[in-house]
């Protein structure tokens, strides 16, 4: 069907083309197609606090396939954050929401942002100042796992908190 | 053990040429006997492969060589139209390359053979080291005049490698001729042409979240384009270059404002507590597509821009995953991301049929990109786990691109070029 679609629009033209007899006589220049090359300075902030790294290690929630929902587990380990959280006041966390490779990376890009929105909602909920986090998402863009295989994926659809 | 490893992986390098698979070309190529040109002998090999491989790329032709041939005119006095009737060819091409060191030219004529009658000729003045440009141009030439469409040899594509690094790359339409535009240690996705094909949008993590920046590819000056604490993704230009549409997050959630690149006044297009993102712009500018999760799957809708307060309107029913929506450059349909059960595949939906068609059959295919003449699209695919790009076109010819350097994806198609 595409065939034939596209075989209408090349009748058109060669009918149009033949229609008209004289002879198509051109000439160009070349355009310069020369591009310069920029390096990005990276300005990520590794410097993550030392208090917080020591309490947060393993905080790392996970979610379903699509989902931005907490999972039962996930809020077990959200209960011990905001202990954590409570007991230093002066901590501030970042929740970096992230997907699996399945999708679009705009779509995936949206849905890590959903899912660190929906564990600072938790914290939120639970006391802690929402002037204290910070909430992005790296979609599926930093994998921890390579696999293409559900246990890879399912190590993938996570927020981080450090 | 380390030596071993760079070993393969340089071979792996040199492995990755241009793979054409045409697995199903149109039903009745065009034939087509290319005589490698006269003058500059490796100069005119190099170039003549150059021309085949880009009209083969197309999917709509049959190529003749020297070899296949009864005769191999040198000019147009030499021509015996009956060797190459018998033979069925439709088309002939001759031409010469002259080189003298300061400028390279090229002339060529193409012939009717049904006819036995020029109905080509054209001059070509290239720019000295730049023989796969000069190529390009002669093959778009033969093309426009076959089929009487645009030709796209000569535009180029932007693609995304990850290696050590990742690295924004701009490539002839065949992959070659790469030329990097931005290194950066973070992620870099969502690459764009500004529509006169002089500046690029992207999405950069350099600062640590996502943000749009807007770079001059010529003189690499570059911008973000909204500097504020959120982050800011998916950019798309209107096709006047005034405007850019894009995903922002400051209320939490992914909703599309259109940023106007002059004053930049920001006003918001959508508003769902659903995701909204991947907005891309009609030819003529009257209607935003975007991916949106608000019926609990993502699917793929439209707002109308000429209405006030136009309501989205849902455009793809069938499926449980149908994103990243681009438009048909004659606006007669759209290609996008399609999940029908498990596999992401590329697929086009004319607006006068009531259904989807698949143009690909992988798993992961995905980041579908329209040449401007609206006749082929490249997408990124998996193979191995690795990225690679592929191109298929609507008489459903496919290739892939080759791969000098680690995983590649996200490819974007400039406008035209010449």
């Amino acid at each position: 069907m595409f065939i034939f679609k596209n075989k209408i629009n090349f009748l058109i033209v060669i009918i149009f083309l033949s229609s008209c007899s004289s002879m198509n006589i051109t000439e160009e220049n070349v355009y310069s197609d020369n591009v310069k090359t920029v390096k990005a300075s990276s300005s990520m902030s590794e410097n993550i606090n030392l208090d917080s790294m020591a309490i947060f290690a393993n905080a790392t929630v996970y979610f379903e396939f699509d989902k931005s929902s907490l999972t039962s587990k996930s809020i077990q380990t959200l209960k011990s954050a905001v202990d954590a959280l409570n007991e230093n006041t002066s901590i501030k966390v970042t929740l970096s929401g992230h997907a699996d490779e399945r999708g679009t990376r705009e779509y995936n890009l949206a849905l890590g942002q959903r899912r660190a929105e929906s564990v600072s909602d938790y914290l939120v909920l639970n006391g802690i100042n929402k002037s204290r986090i910070t909430v992005k998402s790296f979609g599926e863009e930093k994998p921890l796992a390579y696999g293409q295989d559900e246990s890879s994926y399912a190590k993938n659809r996570r927020v981080e908190i450090n | 053990m380390k030596k071993i490893l760079l070993i393969l992986f340089f071979s792996n390098i040199s492995f990755s040429e241009l793979i054409l698979e045409i697995t199903q070309g149109t039903e009745d190529p065009f034939r087509v006997a290319i005589i490698e040109f006269q003058g500059s002998n490796e100069i005119s090999k190099d170039i003549h492969e150059i021309i085949k491989n880009n009209l083969k790329r197309s999917g709509e032709f049959t190529i003749f060589d020297n070899d296949d041939l009864l005769s191999t005119p040198k000019s147009e006095n030499d021509i015996i139209f009956n060797d190459f009737k018998i033979l069925n060819i439709d088309y002939l091409v001759i031409g010469n390359i002259v080189n003298d060191k300061l400028n390279i030219t090229s002339e060529y004529k193409v012939f009717d053979i049904k006819k036995s009658k020029k109905v080509r000729s054209s001059t070509i003045f290239g720019i000295p080291n730049k023989n796969r440009q000069l190529a390009h141009y002669i093959s778009d030439g033969i093309y426009e005049e076959i089929t009487g469409i645009k030709g796209i040899a000569s535009t180029k594509i932007l693609y995304v490698t990850e290696n050590e690094d990742f690295k924004l790359i701009v490539a002839d339409a065949d992959g070659k001729n790469e030329q990097v535009l931005l290194e950066s240690s973070e992620p870099i996705i969502s690459p764009s042409w500004s529509p006169d094909s002089k500046k690029v949008a992207y999405v950069s993590f350099e600062t640590g979240m996502a943000k749009v920046f807007v770079q001059d590819i010529a003189t690499g000056k570059r911008d973000v384009v909204i500097k504020n604490s959120s982050q800011i993704s998916s950019p798309a230009w209107s096709p006047d270059g005034k405007f850019l549409s894009l995903t922002m997050y400051q209320d939490g959630n992914a909703e599309i404002y259109i940023l106007n690149l002059r004053n930049k006044n920001l006003t918001r297009l959508t508003n769902h507590y659903a995701i909204d993102t991947e907005s891309s712009w009609s030819k003529k500018g009257s209607k935003i597509m975007f991916t949106s999760g608000r019926s609990g799957s993502p699917q793929l809708y439209e707002i109308n821009l000429r209405q006030s307060n136009a309501r989205p309107k849902r455009v793809t029913f069938d499926g449980n995953y149908n994103a990243k929506g681009s438009y048909l450059p004659n606006n007669e349909g759209i290609v996008f991301v399609h999940r029908a059960d498990v596999n992401f595949q590329i697929a086009i939906k004319y607006f006068d049929e009531n259904f989807i068609r698949p143009l690909t059959e992988s798993q992961m295919d995905e980041s579908p990109s329209i040449s401007p003449n609206g006749n082929v699209i490249v997408y990124a695919i998996r193979e191995e786990g690795m990225g690679l790009l592929s191109g298929v076109t609507l008489s459903g010819a496919k290739f892939k691109l080759p791969a000098s350097e680690g995983a590649v994806r996200e490819p974007s198609w400039s406008g035209f070029l010449r």
